[in-house]
């Protein structure tokens, strides 16, 4: 194992990482931004070192800090959590040059599974089903017109080169389609210098289905089962639960092991997921892979008794990933909610400052609880970075339980002094399209009623 | 211990910065006289080829390469625009097509005589290609696949192939070098091989015959001159014959397609690559920033100056590099960096203003050798063959220094050390002609006649002792004043220098175009500025692929390390 382990993140996957090193044995060296020199989760460090100003691009996205802040402690290896660095290829490229180990897959997985193409290409030949759509490249609005026909109108043309909704365009009927290939070729050549455009079926609602894979260096991959993130809000995930509504293990088995045949071709280390999107006939197809642990990561841990962040450190150091596929069917039934400091009766407007009182749930630390958490009272939120301060996870023999057990917990989670989205996860948890888990990512859109309560559990 | 620190280089360009229309129409030339080199005589020539169930040289080499984008060519050039014999015939490309191919994942040179131009008999200057293309596997020890289809010399011009020191006879040489060399040599035969076509195929480890195709020292039409008998060419050199009679080929195959698709296998059959295993568990990355953007940054004009490692940025692997002795001799860029997952040193010439190295205020041009520049090169270049790094030279050179300066410095002697240096490496070296090649600029930075495995011209380089315009005044030199200003003693005889002026600066520039340079086989390969990568992917892949021919050292044991900590680098080793 590592002796030293660089943590190059923040807030609550920084803890949470900080935690994973001290299970197996390694010490984390923390970094922080001027901005977050006060942050708690700094004290259960063994040691700190501050890499740059509060802006991302000066302290946890520059490379050079992070790289120098590694070799002056004489750390082993950099675990760069989510978000920030942690699909940088080049930045993982620059750590193994360095001989740190990059606790996460080789860059070329990361390069491959980011490119779509190559991503699409890889999963379907595993048998993973893709959407209906182009394999290349579409080469002119004519190709696309006559695309459109065999797949069926709605469809969606989206950037080869992008992301983040830049040089996407929902097209509804074939008229539509010329205006919207020149729009959006001219908004993907603005924004990634590469008009090239694909296109895919558009699946009206639909939900949001992910499984978690981790395999080692020596060839061994499994799947730890689904998630379920399908209650989002502008495409932002606030609510994920394992396993997902409806999935049989049958299912899950199958789809498990045609993603594993995928990722075992391209030589796939460490942790990493695979979204789906399922469609109204519960269909999955394939949409992308995040190469690295995901926010939602806890509720697969409660549900596999597996540390996912302990794994990926152990693969890193050349461990072998000794979990059978056989020992990983998920038990019970696990939530999350994400704690952001949002307002829900100002449509979600961020909402920084000074929390002045923050009280866990009595059960917190038990089986049934756990929150994930950088905060306590006396914190101040800077200003600089996403407004997550935590997650609230609970674990129940069964779904109805599990989610009477959320209720409770939100009941008893006292965030004072800012606005949270706690009461939007009591009004969420209440209803009873939720409580069916009959719902899609349309949720919020279909029942109104839904942030009308938040806003009134907000107001009180 | 020796950590290699490879550190970010180059940048984003700022949207502002578009190709200059003078770079783009001259690719765009490139490519244009490079697809019709491609078409031979052109079309009824192949369909003349097909018509027999055949192949063309083309077809033959694209069956053999693991796909389409696993070719580089070389030595496209040659002969373009000359034409031969009395008929005034030209000869595309000499001829022949050269390539270097990447075929069961290894790369081998190909040599395949072109059967739609004159039944792929060889032209003055095509013996001199094949064997430039032979001393490529030569120096690499990588595997060479002779396509032989080959009706002899060109004879209306045999003069000038036949007899000299690069006469067509150097070609069995070269085959018999290769092979005391252990340098595997595979040949198909394809069709007439007369004569020299022949002779070439023998020497190789293995001979395949498709069943049209015939070997002989004189074909039906001489034996019917010489004799006065009546025999077919291929009755008397046919598979049936070679094969089974004389041992002169080892396996007689059907057609075309199944003699490639045979040489393919035999290919894998051969050790695999050492790259894998020389990538040091490190991966092959591209370049972080895009190869393409390379015609936005080099301007056309020789003298407007740009940031060479904006050029370094698009070629090497995650735009990641190590540079030594950066602040010695400023005006010379040395560095290590990956191509392909393999280490290479770079040497290249600063573009912009550097500062003198005892007066810092005062700015001296880029381009130019200088004391410091030349022997920070002469020790990395030293240190990289010791090392068993390939080299890169990143040339756009206007000559060494001139001048009182220069010449108490002893410069002739700096450079001379360097010469040596070059002159003995064995390492591989690749010499890319970015612009400006010139004087013994073009020399000291491993041109051409220091024996680099390749040379490659842009369509923006000028290779000449000295541009038009300075060999205009040299020319004049007594008729012009310390100005250059032309003292004439009438308005008629001012008006002759000036022609004559003006006709000696056309004639250098014409001179210098790198057509004219690759038709005479003075530079490689014209390539496209993004294609530079490919090549240079290519020829570190080269370089490593064949083991136990040379030195090849662990970074750990680097030479290279001990000069970091000599010259008090941090920043490369920790």
């Amino acid at each position: 194992m590592f002796r030293k382990v660089l943590v190059a993140n923040r807030g609550e996957i920084a803890l949470r990482i900080i935690r994973a090193c001290h299970a197996v044995g390694a010490k984390a060296v923390a970094v922080y931004s001027e901005a977050d020199e006060a942050s708690p989760h700094l004290k259960l460090a063994d040691e700190t070192v501050c890499i740059g100003p509060g802006p991302a691009a000066k302290s946890y996205l520059n490379a050079d800090a992070l790289l120098e802040a590694a070799i002056s402690r004489d750390c082993q290896a950099i675990h760069p959590g989510f978000g920030f660095l942690s699909e940088n290829a080049r930045f993982a490229a620059r750590c193994e040059q360095m001989r740190l180990a990059f606790v996460g897959p080789r860059p070329s997985s990361m390069r491959a599974m980011g490119d779509k193409a190559t991503a699409r290409r890889t999963m379907a030949a595993a048998g993973v089903p893709v959407l209906p759509g182009s394999k290349e490249t579409l080469s002119s609005v004519e190709e696309a017109l006559e695309l459109a026909e065999s797949v069926g109108y709605p469809v969606l043309l989206k950037a080869t080169a992008g992301g983040g909704g830049r040089g996407m365009r929902r097209v509804n009927c074939r008229d539509e389609l010329a205006n919207a290939f020149e729009e959006a070729t001219r908004e993907a050549t603005g924004a990634f210098g590469d008009g090239g455009l694909y296109m895919e079926k558009f699946v009206v609602g639909g939900r949001h289905i992910e499984f978690q894979i981790l395999g080692d260096h020596y060839g061994h991959i499994v799947h730890l089962g689904e998630r379920e993130c399908s209650v989002q809000r502008n495409h932002q995930k606030l609510l994920e639960e394992a396993p997902g509504n409806r999935i049989d293990a049958t299912l899950r088995a199958e789809m498990g092991a045609r993603m594993v045949t995928a990722l075992k071709a391209i030589g796939y280390r460490n942790a990493g997921t695979i979204e789906l999107l399922m469609d109204a006939d519960e269909r999955l197809y394939f949409m992308e892979m995040n190469t690295r642990i995901q926010v939602e990561h806890p509720v697969t841990e409660m549900v596999t008794g597996v540390d996912l962040v302990a794994w990926q450190l152990r693969i890193a150091a050349g461990q072998r990933l000794t979990l059978g596929q056989e020992e990983l069917a998920p038990r019970g039934h696990a939530i999350e909610v994400r704690i952001n400091a949002e307002d829900p009766a100002q449509n979600f407007r961020p909402s920084p400052g000074t929390i002045t009182r923050f009280e866990a749930p009595a059960d917190t630390g038990s089986a049934h609880v756990r929150l994930d958490t950088h905060v306590e009272s006396g914190y101040r939120i800077p200003p600089n970075y996403d407004s997550m301060i935590g997650k609230l996870i609970v674990w129940d023999e069964s779904r109805p339980l599990a989610v009477a057990r959320l209720s409770a917990a939100l009941a008893e989670l006292r965030v004072e002094g800012v606005a949270t989205t706690i009461p939007l996860h009591r009004a969420i948890a209440e209803h009873p399209a939720f409580v069916e888990g009959r719902y899609d990512t349309t949720f919020l859109q279909k029942y109104p009623e839904v942030l009308e309560r938040a806003r009134a559990l907000a107001s009180i | 211990m020796a950590r290699l620190m490879l550190t970010p280089i180059g940048g984003d360009l700022p949207e502002s910065t578009v190709a200059q229309p003078a770079v783009l129409e001259r690719e765009a030339e490139l490519f244009a006289r490079r697809a019709a080199l491609k078409l031979g005589w052109g079309e009824s020539y192949q369909q003349r080829v097909r018509a027999k169930g055949k192949l063309t040289a083309w077809e033959r080499v694209e069956r053999l390469a693991d796909s389409p984008d696993a070719i580089r060519p070389l030595l496209t050039f040659v002969n373009d625009g000359e034409t031969f014999g009395e008929e005034k015939k030209t000869s595309p490309s000499a001829g022949v097509v050269t390539v270097c191919a990447k075929v069961a994942g290894k790369w081998v040179v190909v040599i395949a005589n072109d059967n739609t131009v004159a039944s792929g008999s060889w032209w003055p200057r095509t013996p001199e290609k094949i064997i430039r293309a032979q001393e490529v596997a030569q120096k690499l020890r990588v595997p060479i696949v002779y396509l032989v289809d080959c009706s002899g010399l060109f004879l209306p011009e045999q003069g000038r192939s036949f007899p000299g020191r690069r006469g067509a006879g150097h070609i069995f040489a070269m085959n018999s070098r290769l092979s005391a060399a252990g340098v595997p040599q595979i040949s198909g035969v394809f069709g007439d091989c007369i004569a020299g076509g022949g002779y070439m195929p023998l020497i190789s480890d293995k001979v395949y015959m498709t069943e049209s195709a015939y070997m002989v020292i004189a074909g039906a039409a001489l034996i019917q001159g010489a004799k006065g008998q009546n025999l077919s060419s291929l009755g008397i050199g046919g598979a049936d014959v070679h094969v089974h009679l004389s041992g002169c080929a080892d396996f007689r195959v059907p057609d075309d397609a199944a003699c490639v698709d045979a040489i393919r296998a035999e290919v894998a059959s051969l050790p695999t690559s050492a790259v894998e295993y020389y990538r040091y568990g490190l991966e092959a990355a591209p370049p972080h920033f895009d190869p393409s953007e390379l015609t936005r940054i080099l301007p056309a004009k020789a003298s407007d100056p740009y940031d060479v490692r904006q050029v370094i940025a698009r070629l090497v692997d995650d735009s990641l590099c190590w540079e030594v002795m950066a602040d010695r001799g400023p005006e010379m860029f040395t560095g290590i960096a990956r191509v392909g997952g393999l280490y290479v040193g770079i040497i290249a010439n600063e573009q912009l203003l550097t500062p003198h190295p005892s007066v810092p205020a005062q700015k001296r041009p880029g381009g130019i050798l200088y004391r410091e520049g030349v022997t920070k090169v002469s020790i990395f270049s030293r240190a990289c063959n010791e090392d068993g790094l390939p080299i890169l030279w990143l040339q756009d050179v206007s000559g060494f220094d001139i001048g009182t300066e220069a010449e108490k410095q002893g410069l002739l002697g700096y450079g001379s050390s360097l010469i040596y240096t070059n002159s003995t490496n064995t390492t591989p070296m690749l010499t890319v002609l970015l612009r400006k090649a010139s004087g013994a600029g073009y020399y000291a930075m491993a041109g051409l006649p220091y024996e680099p495995v390749l040379q490659l011209s842009t369509v923006l380089t000028r290779l000449a002792v000295m541009d038009g315009r300075t060999l205009a005044i040299g020319a004049f030199n007594t008729k012009l004043d310390d100005n250059f200003k032309i003292v004439a003693s009438s308005e008629e005889e001012r008006a002759k220098i000036e022609a004559g002026m003006k006709a000696v600066e056309e004639r250098i520039e014409r001179d210098m175009n790198p057509y004219a340079a690759a038709r005479q086989m003075d530079t490689d390969e014209i390539v496209a500025l993004g294609e530079l990568r490919d090549y240079l992917t290519m020829f570190a892949e080269m370089s490593y692929q064949t083991m136990g021919i040379r030195r090849i050292r662990n970074p750990r044991i680097w030479s290279m390390h001990d000069l970091a900590v000599l010259t008090g680098e941090a920043g490369g080793v920790a």
